[in-house]
């Protein structure tokens, strides 16, 4: 009751220097907001940032294949990884559920004599599943497709065709190389990921078996796996390892997890995100900075009602009280209000950014006990030194 | 028993290397329904002697037992509590909380007491219908001439139910009229209810008015 009290008073005196109040609010207010729109904003960048990943699922593990000294890379297509040995990885642990390797060509296209800008990617059957390609038309390269001249094209790759000519892109020809192509698929927009190297609205996808024949450097260097869920990453990388380097001698494997990818990126933010809170909590420093200039003015203009409440029998703990109240109410007020605008500024740097605006709970939260610390904080003192006033004195200033 | 047993009281300032002595020796029994006035001239220490028996202030040397108990050495937070149910106030210029109504303010006492809301909402009203400002409830202080805010005023240091009721200067804002009818006030609480008064001033025609006057000079009784 007796803090219910304090609340309705300390309202009262808010009320009764309005503008100072509103002031004082407003500090609480700006540093508040601040606060909670920059953590926001470094959540919603990292939620953006990993959204790419957890769209193909966080069970992936690539690796790429390369040599493991500068002098052995003369090129002997013996020492290469055959299309057999890759595929047998599904075999080497039951914790890999798929596997796609493909293989990167450095070769020119054209449609009709026009150049198209795209690069060439070898791949099998697997490789639309693992990396979530869904076709808009037509058909996927298929096991079936061997060695023969079939291409499936990303969704760039098609509008440049459409461009040059009126009809369906399916059964036309793309000349790859030297070699011509026909098109049997065409492949939807493709949200881009940085965990395949190669961009699929820009490639051109033909067999891996054809991608192999055409050119004497092209080899498999690339494969994704797919693991269950609960697969120990390092121990998989380890039976890569020796399988790989029973097969091919010389290569050295460069592994990359989504997990690990993603574990790193979120430590990344995490960190900028503190960082971003810091520079926010200045701004609700000075702001509270504000609140104890607001106080101590307060303290030395109601000396009188203080000299007579303590007449009436008020304990120091009392006036303590009443100020304090006064003082956490005006920062709570003013956190209230600064966490409203601070998602609205997350919302709006959301909008700007086209990044999809999620509400997190921990912002707000934070912005809340920080204010409240804030007030407390910076009450302490000025409703401490009310609290020590000599009641006489008191009484007698004016 | 007297309500108020003063042995010996002295307060002293120190001020920069010199020492001011402001009461010498006090010594002072008030009975229960006493009206009792304490007049001399400004600087004879009637203020001070007026804080030390209102627990305002501590005395320097010597003893003060209030109702057989020794309170001139207790603890402050003993003091405020000893304030807030022994004792009534009542100031030269009123000293209400401008930001609450009369009702407000008279129930303030009571709300240091963790009295319930309801409880302290029906004493207050008793009391301000007492001293007749039941119709000004809602006002807010400056609303009120000055007669009307003392009587709130004593209203607020009636409404705790105190043994001693302090009242410095009390007609010291009014004019004559004005201040005649407050006297009468308290002149009525004394006789009907029994109240113990303490009244400081320098009004002669105040003191005229009470059972007993003392007067101070250089912090001394010099007549009793």
């Amino acid at each position: 009751m007796r803090l219910i009290n304090h609340i309705r008073e300390g309202w009262f005196n808010l009320l009764s220097s309005k503008l100072r109040s509103i002031l004082a609010l407003l500090g609480i207010l700006v540093g508040t907001a601040s606060v909670v729109a920059m953590v926001s904003a470094g959540k919603l960048a990292t939620n953006e940032a990993l959204k790419q990943f957890k769209t193909l699922g966080t069970d992936l593990l690539a690796f790429s294949v390369n040599d493991a000294s500068e002098q052995d890379s003369i090129v002997s297509k013996i020492n290469n990884l055959t299309l057999p040995d890759a595929l047998n990885l599904k075999k080497i642990n039951k914790m890999i559920i798929n596997v796609a390797p493909y293989a990167q060509l450095y070769y020119s296209t054209q449609f009709n004599g026009h150049p198209l800008n795209g690069s060439v990617l070898g791949v099998t059957e697997d490789f639309a599943d693992i990396v979530h390609i869904r076709l808009a038309s037509g058909r996927f390269i298929s096991i079936m497709d061997g060695y023969e001249f079939f291409c499936v094209i990303g969704d760039k790759v098609n509008e440049q065709i459409k461009k040059l000519t009126l009809s369906d892109a399916i059964g036309q020809h793309i000349q790859i190389g030297k070699n011509i192509f026909t098109i049997v698929g065409v492949a939807n927009p493709w949200p881009e990921n940085s965990f395949v190297y190669a961009d699929i609205n820009y490639s051109v996808m033909i067999p891996i078996l054809a991608s192999i024949s055409l050119s004497q450097y092209a080899s498999i260097s690339n494969i994704i796996l797919r693991l269950d869920p609960k697969a120990d990453i390092e121990l998989i990388q380890k039976n890569i390892t020796n399988y790989i380097n029973q097969k091919v001698q010389n290569k050295r494997l460069f592994f990359r997890s989504a997990k690990e990818l993603i574990a790193r990126m979120s430590k990344q933010s995490q960190i900028l995100t503190i960082f971003l809170g810091l520079i926010g909590s200045i701004s609700l420093l000075v702001g509270g900075i504000g609140v104890m200039n607001i106080m101590l003015v307060s303290v030395v203009e109601r000396r009188r009602e203080i000299g007579i409440r303590l007449a009436v029998g008020a304990k120091r703990s009392d006036i303590w009280a009443l100020f304090l109240v006064e003082a956490v109410m005006l920062s709570l007020l003013g956190g209230t209000l600064g966490i409203t605008v601070g998602i609205f500024i997350g919302y709006v740097m959301a909008l700007f950014s086209h990044w999809e605006f999620t509400l997190f709970l921990m912002p707000p939260l934070l912005g809340f006990t920080v204010s409240v610390a804030v007030g407390v904080f910076f009450g302490y003192y000025p409703a401490y030194k009310a609290s020590q006033l000599d009641p006489i004195e008191a009484l007698r200033s004016e | 028993m007297s309500i108020i047993d003063l042995q010996n009281i002295t307060k002293s300032y120190r001020t920069g290397f010199s020492e001011f002595c402001a009461l010498k020796g006090i010594n002072l029994q008030l009975e229960r329904r006493d009206m009792l006035a304490i007049i001399g001239s400004s600087g004879s220490g009637k203020s001070t002697l007026m804080n030390i028996m209102g627990l305002l202030d501590y005395c320097s040397t010597g003893n003060y037992f209030l109702l057989g108990e020794d309170v001139s050495r207790l603890a402050e937070k003993k003091l405020a509590v000893t304030r807030n149910k022994k004792m009534g106030f009542v100031f030269q210029s009123f000293f209400l909380l401008p930001r609450l109504n009369v009702l407000q303010n008279v129930m303030l006492p009571l709300f240091y007491r963790e009295e319930s809301l309801t409880l302290s909402h029906q004493k207050a009203l008793e009391i301000l219908k007492k001293v007749g400002m039941e119709k000004f409830i809602d006002h807010k202080p400056n609303q009120l001439s000055g007669g009307q805010q003392q009587r709130v005023a004593i209203a607020r240091a009636l409404v705790g139910d105190p043994e001693v009721i302090f009242a410095d200067e009390p007609t010291g804002s009014l004019d004559s009229k004005t201040g005649r009818e407050i006297m009468d006030l308290f002149l009525k609480l004394n006789h009907d209810e029994g109240r113990t008064i303490v009244v400081v001033t320098h009004d002669k025609e105040v003191s005229h008015l009470c059972k007993r006057v003392i007067t101070l000079k250089d912090g001394l009784i010099v007549c009793d």
